[in-house]
């Protein structure tokens, strides 16, 4: 009986006690982890809702096509640039008040305004001609709805889970294979690649995983390796064999998939491989594209392999010789790379930072880097390794949460406030965590300094005084709460603090800012 | 500094005082700012920056070239040779006006090419990525003149919702980004300090700093967050008498991979939105644009050649701006090592020809008055060989 372990149970490797919760894991907080392990045997309810993985790789095509701005080249080109507005933006430029205390804070329902499944591309396709056509209002109206909705179901999932460290998992799978809507072709693909990808192979073997990722279309579009083909593959030979529009796209090899699979998913950056070995592995991977409309094989939107874009040949990744041929080639290469002991040693490192330290201990990370190799890359092995780290249970909580995790764990801890998913976007963007929009393919950092700042710290502190004012008309007691979520980690000075406090108000302020809550 | 100079000649001082390292004769100058923009993601220098003169532009960018000047969708001329990319005006404006020096075939020390590790050594002002925890710019506000670090609470700020490495460490730096929430009341903030006090110095320090930037960002909240409106945000802390001497911006999304120059392209807006963002800044300065410089570097250049998906991939040596009032500008400045197959790094990306460092060392110490021994010894370790460039700015 360790109140104590539970609240690290709970805090560390879950998204956040609610009140109760660590009475019940108190028991046997490894186990209460351990038994979290198991593959999902149904989707939850709010990610079952979303769309298909057709549906979204194809959203943006049908945009274009629905709009109207196929035809218009300027328009397009503008709507597609990096830095174009997106759904995020526009919603977070919303009405200022969109987080102000209003009934949704004191805990009420928000109306519910999500789009069923038949229709997450809004009511009305604002075409090129319309009165109030606009480039931004046109791709808001296609692509918002189903964003909010999006964000929405992970908000939800991960307020309701009873299973907080396997979506921890999740989201850190999700988030080391990023595919970012801040790319306009793939602004509606993260849910999906998340779903497809880490969800379903977070107790997979890492070489499932990673195969999964390689061939997904939200990635094939994110790292453009869908318009890759070699420099001898049949149809960069003869392009006139492919129609125009695929011939002003399909000149020859992108490395930069190649690149950051090795870099970003596997082997980790300075592990030895050359740029000889980046434009090499690039070849192995042309071909791996998606099926377009009308053309043969596979379903369309879906990941489709095209041998005419291949580059043909035996070719040697890493100091390996490859001589498959065909698709069998890429996924021989991959094969290789999950197993690689570099591998191995890139995730166990990135695991023990994600859930014990920024400087991850060495002996822990080769611990986790151990089992990794010895059982191929099993990875309910691996996470049920990170549970048995010694270090991961020192009692005084350590890395500052991330902000969509801060919020998660608010709404856990006080039982709301129920925010819609425009004023969760809005929240998001302002503190620098915009769901499935990364800066980048690597994601968003998992170094918990790098979210400490003057501009971080005042943005979560406007957000506790907002929350702790609609939720004090709840009627919470935050003595009673903080003790509750807390639990041995509250420390005397922030009990203190919150027993002092001139209203329930600034109490549930204090609590929410107070360092243990802040960190975990 | 005319009159200073003046001065200086009728007591005979003129040829020792302008031998010497032009900050032991300058009145240190404590009304100089400084403006940081990193540009994420590789701008494709060769685009922005068209070398048009060069014999082998066109063949070398077969399929993504810029026009040269006076064709259509042409390149706005600079000197006969270099051009800038059609959708900077503002920036050949200020060329024009000779604020502007632009620099090609620049780059870090950096000669791999990973974004993440590229950025990570532009900004910690080491050689190698990691191998310093903290950014240049921060190690360097602690060289600032005695005046300017008595005279301002935060030295530095970084308009961004996370604090972006180069701008982390000892020195006091502040952050802001816009927001739409109401800001706490006063008793919270005072209680919510006085527990960091007690147990959380890091959590301490981040809450005083913003205290200090929302203090001096009133009224701004309502601030959008395009990089133009971020710029003009980060000049109205710098114009502020007391505000910080150093800002930092952010501007992502120049990584381009596929179809940059076609229906897909991404480029032009970037550009337009820098170039937009420049003129934003200068206009929110208003006088003190005259005492301004604003820095603009990316992690790398980008591959000479167009690749197989009608963009670039990651290179080595790029293009970089230098522009604001207190700039000596109307110069392109390069080292060209031209664009033939055989003079290319690696036989695909423009060979860096110049240290990015050397240009950093020339603002901090010119114009920023940043003690030079600091510079070699703390800022940029290892980096005697990056002497700084001279006359990049004027005597203002």
């Amino acid at each position: 009986m360790s109140l104590q372990d539970a609240a690290i149970a709970a805090n560390r490797f879950g998204l956040g006690a609610r009140p109760g919760d660590l009475k019940s894991i108190a028991g046997d907080p490894r186990g209460w982890l351990k038994a979290q392990l198991t593959a999902e045997t149904a989707l939850p309810a709010p990610m079952a809702a979303l769309p298909s993985t057709k549906d979204d790789v194809t959203a943006f095509q049908r945009w274009i096509v629905a709009s109207g701005l196929i035809k218009s080249v300027g328009a397009y080109q503008r709507a597609t640039a990096p830095g174009a507005p997106h759904p995020g933006a526009m919603m977070a430029a919303g009405p200022p008040s969109a987080l102000a205390p209003a009934p949704q804070m004191a805990g009420a329902e928000p109306p519910n305004t999500a789009p069923s499944a038949q229709d997450f591309t809004g009511t009305r396709v604002i075409k090129v001609g319309d009165p109030d056509f606009s480039v931004e209002k046109s791709f808001v109206a296609w692509f918002g709805p189903r964003y909010v909705q999006a964000v929405s179901a992970r908000m939800n999932v991960a307020v309701d889970t009873e299973r907080p460290f396997f979506e921890r998992l999740v989201r850190f799978w999700g988030n080391h294979f990023t595919v970012s809507s801040a790319k306009p072709l793939t602004q509606a693909s993260p849910p999906s690649f998340e779903r497809d990808v880490a969800r379903r192979h977070a107790m997979d073997s890492f070489g499932d995983m990673l195969k999964a990722s390689s061939e997904h279309p939200g990635m094939l579009l994110y790292l453009d390796n869908y318009i890759s083909a070699g420099p001898n593959a049949l149809l960069v030979k003869h392009p006139a064999l492919m129609p125009p529009a695929f011939r002003a796209q399909i000149k020859g090899l992108n490395e930069n998939p190649a690149r950051e699979i090795l870099e970003l998913h596997t082997l980790g950056v300075r592990s030895g491989y050359t740029q000889e070995d980046v434009t090499t592995f690039a070849k192995v991977i042309t071909g791996w594209t998606i099926k377009p409309q009308g053309g043969a094989g596979g379903e369309t939107g879906l990941f489709n392999f095209v041998d005419a874009l291949h580059e043909p040949g035996a070719k040697t990744v890493f100091g390996v010789r490859f001589d498959q041929s065909g698709v069998t080639q890429g996924l021989a290469v991959l094969d290789m790379l999950a197993h690689h002991p570099a591998t191995a040693h890139f995730i166990a490192t990135k695991l023990v930072r994600h859930f014990v330290a920024d400087d991850p201990p060495p002996a822990a990370v080769d611990k986790v880097a151990a089992v990794f190799r010895d059982t191929g890359g099993d990875l309910k092995a691996v996470s049920a390794c990170l549970v048995d780290l010694p270090e991961a249970w020192t009692p005084r909580p350590t890395k500052v949460k991330p902000p969509e995790d801060f919020v998660v764990s608010v709404v856990r801890a006080l039982g709301g406030p129920k925010l819609s998913g425009v004023q969760l976007t809005a929240l998001f963007t302002r503190m620098g965590q915009r769901p499935y929009y990364a800066a980048g393919p690597n994601g968003w950092s998992d170094i918990g300094d790098d979210w400490i700042g003057p501009d971080p710290i005042w943005k979560r502190l406007e957000f506790a005084s907002a929350v702790g004012a609609g939720m004090a008309n709840a009627g919470l007691n935050p003595n009673t709460v903080a003790e509750s979520v807390l639990g041995p980690s509250l420390t005397v000075a922030t009990r203190d603090a919150i027993a002092k406090a001139e209203s329930p108000a600034q109490g549930l302020a204090l609590l929410l800012v107070s360092p243990e809550f802040q960190r975990r | 500094m005319v009159a200073r100079r003046q001065f200086l000649a009728g007591l005979g001082l003129a040829t020792a005082a302008t031998a010497a390292p032009r900050f032991v004769w300058a009145a240190v100058p404590t009304d100089r700012r400084l403006v940081v923009v990193i540009l994420r993601g590789a701008m494709d220098g060769l685009s922005a920056v068209p070398a048009y003169g060069d014999p082998d532009y066109e063949k070398a960018r077969a399929g993504i070239a810029t026009p040269k000047p006076g064709d259509a969708g042409g390149a706005l001329n600079l000197d006969g040779f270099f051009g800038l990319h059609p959708q900077m005006k503002g920036m050949a404006a200020r060329f024009a006006g000779k604020e502007l020096v632009v620099f090609h075939a620049v780059s870090s020390p950096y000669r791999d090419r990973s974004h993440f590790d590229g950025q990570n050594l532009l900004e910690n002002g080491s050689v190698k990525p990691y191998g310093l925890a903290d950014g240049w710019l921060n190690r360097a506000m602690g060289g600032l003149p005695t005046q300017v670090k008595a005279s301002r609470k935060d030295l530095g700020v970084a308009i961004a919702a996370a604090m972006p490495l180069i701008m982390r460490g000892p020195s006091a730096v502040s952050s802001w980004s816009p927001s739409i929430l109401p800001s706490p009341d006063a008793a919270l903030i005072a209680r919510v300090q006085a527990l960091y006090g007690e147990t959380d110095p890091k959590l301490s320090l981040a809450l005083s700093a913003a205290s200090d930037a929302q203090r001096e960002a009133a009224g701004m909240s309502k601030s959008g967050d395009n990089f133009p409106s971020l710029m003009a945000a980060a000049a109205r802390f710098l114009k502020a008498p007391d505000g910080p001497a150093i800002a930092m911006v952010e501007s992502t999304g120049w990584d381009t991979h596929a179809g940059q120059a076609g229906a897909f392209g991404s480029l032009q807006r970037n550009l337009a939105g820098l170039d937009a963002g420049v003129d934003a800044c200068a206009k929110e300065m208003g006088e003190a644009w005259s005492k301004t410089a604003v820095l603009c570097v990316t992690e790398f250049g980008r591959t000479v050649a167009m690749n197989g998906t009608a963009g670039t991939d990651h290179g080595t040596g790029g293009a970089a701006f230098l522009v604001g009032g207190a700039v000596n500008g109307g110069r392109v400045l390069a080292d060209w090592p031209g664009l033939k197959p055989g003079n290319l790094y690696d036989g695909r990306d423009l060979k860096p020809t110049g240290d990015l460092r050397s240009l950093f060392k020339a603002a901090l110490r010119d114009h920023m008055g940043v003690d030079p021994a600091l510079l070699d010894r703390e800022v940029f370790p290892d980096s005697a060989a990056a002497k700084a460039t001279e006359g990049l700015f004027r005597d203002t």
